[in-house]
């Protein structure tokens, strides 16, 4: 069926021309990385640094960023762990019993979609209540609410997918709901777990504003440490790029891991066939 | 799955209980009290009184010339950028959508803008768009274009920064509308052929209703955090020149963090709240039936 | 008795532990190389005054937020704050700041070598002291050298506008030497064809700081913020009208893009040799000595920024946006001691902190400018001499920016206005009575009486120095 024809070319064409577009600004990020100060704006622009050394990154991760980079994962991961697993339970009993109908659904949503601007001192003063404040558990859980209701959504799209008859059959061999839960859906929906794992992980990883106001000296996070990198008379545009590069990586690698369930993952739930 | 069981019933409340608890536990003092901020004067530079108004802040946002000004840019943002996303999301996701050798890793490099954080995004494309220095304008002129004043004027710095947020969530389009298309039988695509229809009645008549759930996720999503775009702002433009190029959530930002008028700026946050939850209800509502919620 | 002699045992025990354990404070302040001076001394205030110091850096454009919440909430968290002097009034304003004057007596801070802007206005709130100096910031005129001396340049000048090409002391010769210099690529500038387009001069464009750029015109004009019988904004008089339409033709002779431009970009475009002139912070000559990161080494002339002619005489101001200075939080646990670190900062380091090519700190004493050979950064004394010379003529006439409560939201709203102007959105006098209607409703949001009070106060002592 796969015939080369003009078509096909076309294709190719189109995707390695935007593959390109997509690509430059993040080739840009890694030759910044490399750059000496009179490197970054020039005329004509430096395209290709004068050195290859990995100065800036041992000067950037010396920085904080190695400790920001732990911070972040500690954070990412945890959060991640806490939408996923509570996520996909309301998700199912979502799915599966409707529970509380559409305006609940609606509610866990909209929870997300509250600006920060106006939940960042009112969650300060709470987590000073609870003691939280510069601690990891404050940002997992501030986090949860970003990605909590995405799990729930994401997640209830692929239980809606699923045949209801594979449970009930699990039913009738015995299983109790729980059982069936554990042992019928959540296995058959783990691509659709994993690929919105990856965008939770990426949301705690990428977010700044909270991290910045709830953490201090023991909670760093990556992108409050990347931006104390852009100073009033010094903006260490090298050391940033070399620190973004360093970060991306676990995201990328868990990307690579993840790839095979990523595309398949989200197959799954989306569609309602 | 027919009616609830009483025994069934309790395993779904006990199912959604840990997520209604920790949104609650941790929403609701917020929620709460910075909507009794916005009912407040309290401009915290001074002193720091808080008295009751009432609904004075929203009544001033009204007449608040500059926050009009910011919604109508992050409108652009949403009707520009996220427009622009969806559409090369979905060419490229179709692109994508048959197999060749090296497809996962054609992908996994789609993926890669998604992973700098946003932070970073903006200094990358601070650079990319410096009028005498930067690469863009240098890569232009070779090819005979005139210098384009990225960042400088109050007409064309809002689309440089609509048009570095699409480079920096289009992958997020890719990525869930590959998925959805990859979930459609082939035996679909056979069947359409069959009857003689040609590429775009397949698309048309096949594909597209089948991705529409994905689509209205996908878009749900990505209208949420556009919504709330700020990084790009604050390092690209600092919202300039002059307030060309604010969007709501920096203007918010700067009445709450700098300015610390903080019950106006929790008013202005409950605006944001309802204008996005509208927006979600009407694109909701408008696919109701045959959508995923 | 038994239980006593516990007790007694435990008492020493416990005394003698509080004892042996320095004091630990907290400092906070702008991440990055302005942080340093607090590690590189770590040991001496250990060793002198039983400190130990944890820093905390937070990123430069969010550190007045960050103080600040921690601040409302009230978590005691930082012992030593370094605070921009804008918002010193406010911090102090709210009994978050702990008044110094007891500890001077004791410890002097030597107030008198310190440059009048930074002593009186940036340092004190409501006649008390609450900070010492760190880094003093001012707006200072940087041009080329090299083609104010070149004779073929300077025959040019002198036959188009009839007198000798010099540094610009008013400002419509600063027009004069920003348009004569403008010049398209393929043009010649000192002999050479130009590969590019070069331009008279640029200034900061973007809203938050561009105040100050007008500024300098408008407090050369006479300008002041409010009127202080009536507390009506001033901003729309003459004075600013004038300063902006001085503003409007200064724009013509800049980059295209400079209302995008902040620090990062004025600098760059001086020091990549693009553009004649700039009124610029004093580390933009400090990094031009650098050949690292700046094209025009030893090419560098430093000069007040201009003024108007009045009575024979150069009447100017240079404004002084941002700087930095040292503050103890009101819930210190030990406000002697953090005064004793900041002491040691301010006074006895100080000429090596902001002579040293690894901190990003600016001169502020009568003392910094007295030693031009600390400054490592120049190839020679005689070039630290005229940086010095220059900037030390602009601290002395420096104008301070509004310290009052509400500063961020007036420097904001004006700088929002001046760009519309600029822009060519609206005209001049309409852009400012826009910003002069935003600075009233702002005074009405924020107490008219009390800023007026506040205000009365600032101008008494500006008048006390001579700056007003």
């Amino acid at each position: 069926m796969r015939r080369r024809d003009g078509v096909t070319v076309a294709v190719f064409v189109g995707i390695f021309v935007l593959l390109a577009v997509a690509l430059a600004p993040f080739a840009w990020n890694v030759l910044t990385s490399f750059k000496e100060k009179g490197e970054y704006f020039t005329y004509p622009p430096v395209f290709v640094p004068s050195s290859f050394d990995l100065e800036h990154y041992v000067r950037g991760l010396h920085l904080g960023g190695a400790k920001g980079i732990k911070d972040s994962f500690i954070i990412a991961s945890l959060t991640t762990l806490l939408a996923i697993a509570l996520g996909s339970l309301a998700a199912y009993s979502l799915s599966r019993f409707r529970i509380g109908g559409d305006n609940f659904a609606f509610w866990i949503l909209s929870v997300r979609m509250m600006p920060p601007i106006a939940s960042v001192l009112p969650l300060f003063l709470f987590f000073r209540f609870l003691r939280w404040l510069d601690t990891y558990q404050a940002l997992i859980f501030t986090y949860a609410l970003v990605n909590i209701p995405f799990a729930v959504w994401m997640m209830k799209g692929f239980f809606d997918e699923l045949p209801v008859e594979l449970e009930e059959a699990a039913l009738i061999d015995g299983c109790g709901r729980l059982g069936a839960f554990v042992r019928v859906a959540l296995p058959l929906v783990a691509p659709g777990l994993v690929a919105t794992a990856l965008f939770c992980f990426m949301f705690s990883w990428n977010e700044f504003l909270f991290a910045l106001i709830l953490g201090r000296s023991r909670v760093v996070p990556i992108t409050v440490n990347i931006a104390g990198l852009i100073g009033g008379h010094e903006i260490l545009w090298a050391e940033i790029s070399a620190v973004s590069i360093v970060a991306s990586v676990p995201i990328i690698v868990l990307a690579i891991l993840l790839q095979r369930y990523l595309v398949r993952g989200l197959t799954l739930g989306a569609v309602k066939g | 799955m027919g009616g609830l069981r009483k025994r069934d019933w309790w395993m779904a409340f006990l199912f959604v209980l840990p997520v209604v608890v920790i949104l609650l536990a941790i929403s609701i003092f917020p929620m709460v009290y910075s909507f009794y901020l916005s009912l407040c004067r309290w401009d915290i530079g001074m002193g720091g009184q808080r008295t009751f108004i009432g609904a004075g802040n929203y009544l001033r946002l009204f007449s608040d010339a500059r926050f009009f000004n910011s919604l109508k840019n992050t409108g652009r943002v949403l009707l520009f950028g996220v427009g622009t996303q969806f559409a090369l999301g979905l060419s490229l996701a179709l692109l994508l959508n048959r197999s060749f050798r090296g497809r996962s890793l054609v992908v996994t490099l789609f993926l890669l803008p998604m992973m700098i954080s946003p932070v970073v995004v903006g200094c990358i494309w601070k650079i990319i768009y410096h009028y005498q220095y930067g690469p863009l304008n240098y890569l232009l002129n070779l090819l005979g274009i005139r210098s384009v004043n990225w960042l400088g004027s109050g007409s064309i710095s809002p689309y440089s920064i609509v048009l570095a947020d699409i480079w920096e969530w289009t992958p997020f389009m890719v990525i869930t509308l590959l998925a959805g298309l990859q979930a459609i039988p082939d035996d679909l695509y056979e069947a359409a052929r069959v009857d003689g229809a040609n590429r775009w009645q397949i698309f048309s008549g096949v594909v597209f209703p089948l991705l529409r759930p994905v689509v209205i996720i996908a878009i749900l999503i990505r209208v949420m955090d556009a919504f709330k775009i700020f990084d790009l702002v604050v390092l690209l433009t600092m919202g300039g020149p002059g307030q060309a190029s604010e969007s709501v959530a920096f203007y918010n930002y700067l009445t709450g963090f700098k300015y610390f008028s903080m019950g106006y700026a929790s008013a202005m946050s409950y605006v944001q709240l309802a204008v996005i939850v509208a927006i979600a209800n009407v694109f909701l509502r408008s696919f109701k039936g045959r959508a995923v919620v | 008795m038994r239980k006593f002699l516990l007790f007694l045992f435990a008492f020493v025990l416990l005394a003698s532990v509080a004892y042996a354990s320095p004091v630990k404070l907290v400092v906070v302040g702008d991440a990055g190389h302005n942080l340093k001076p607090f590690e590189w001394y770590a040991k001496d205030l250990k060793e002198k005054f039983d400190v130990e110091l944890e820093v905390i850096g937070v990123p430069f454009g969010e550190l007045y937020e960050k103080e600040k919440v921690e601040l409302i909430a009230g978590t005691g968290a930082f012992d030593i704050m370094i605070v921009f002097p804008k918002f010193l009034a406010e911090f102090a304003a709210n009994g978050w700041l702990y008044p110094l004057d007891e500890f001077v007596a004791k410890l002097d801070p030597k107030l008198d070598d310190v440059t009048p802007g930074y002593r009186d206005f940036y340092c004190k709130y409501g006649g008390k002291l609450y900070a010492l100096p760190y880094d003093g910031d001012v707006l200072s005129l940087y041009y080329r050298k090299d083609l104010l001396e070149n004779e073929e340049e300077r025959k040019a000048f002198k036959e188009k506008y009839g007198y000798d090409l010099k540094v610009p002391e008013t400002w419509d010769e600063y027009l004069d030497v920003a348009e004569f210099f403008t010049r398209k690529a393929g043009e010649k500038l000192a002999g050479e064809v130009l590969q590019r387009d070069f331009y008279g001069t640029a200034y900061y464009g973007q809203k938050d700081q561009i105040f100050a750029w007008w500024g300098n015109i408008f407090a050369s004009l006479g300008g002041v913020y409010f009127d202080e019988e009536t507390m009506e904004p001033a901003i729309n008089s003459e004075a600013g009208v004038k300063a902006l339409e001085i503003m409007k033709e200064i724009h013509k002779y800049c980059p295209p893009d400079v209302l995008a431009y902040g620090y990062e970009e004025l600098k760059d475009v001086f020091l990549n040799g693009d553009c004649f002139m700039v009124i610029q912070w004093p580390c933009v000559g400090k990094k031009g000595a650098d050949p690292a990161q700046s094209k025009i080494v030893g090419k560098i002339g430093v000069s007040h920024v201009p003024g108007v002619k009045k009575d024979g005489e150069i009447y100017y101001r240079a404004m002084m946006p941002c700087g930095r200075v040292l503050a103890i939080a009101a819930q210190s646990k030990d406000p002697w001691k953090a005064y004793q670190v900041i002491h040691y900062l301010s006074v006895v380091t100080s000429l090596d902190d902001v002579s040293t090519p690894e901190t990003g700190l600016d001169p502020y004493r009568y003392s910094h400018f007295a030693h031009p050979e600390a400054y490592e950064m120049f190839a020679n004394v005689e070039d630290a001499k005229i940086y010095l010379a220059g900037v030390q003529k602009n601290m002395e006439k420096g104008y301070p920016e509004m310290v009052l409560p509400g500063t961020v939201e007036y420097e904001e709203t004006l700088g929002v206005a001046l760009t519309k102007a600029l822009a060519g959105e609206l005209d001049p006098k309409s852009a400012l009575d826009e910003a002069a209607q935003a600075w009233r409703d702002i005074l009405e949001r924020f107490g008219k009486e009390q800023q007026k009070a506040l205000y009365q106060e600032l101008v008494k002592g500006w008048k006390a120095v001579g700056l007003w």
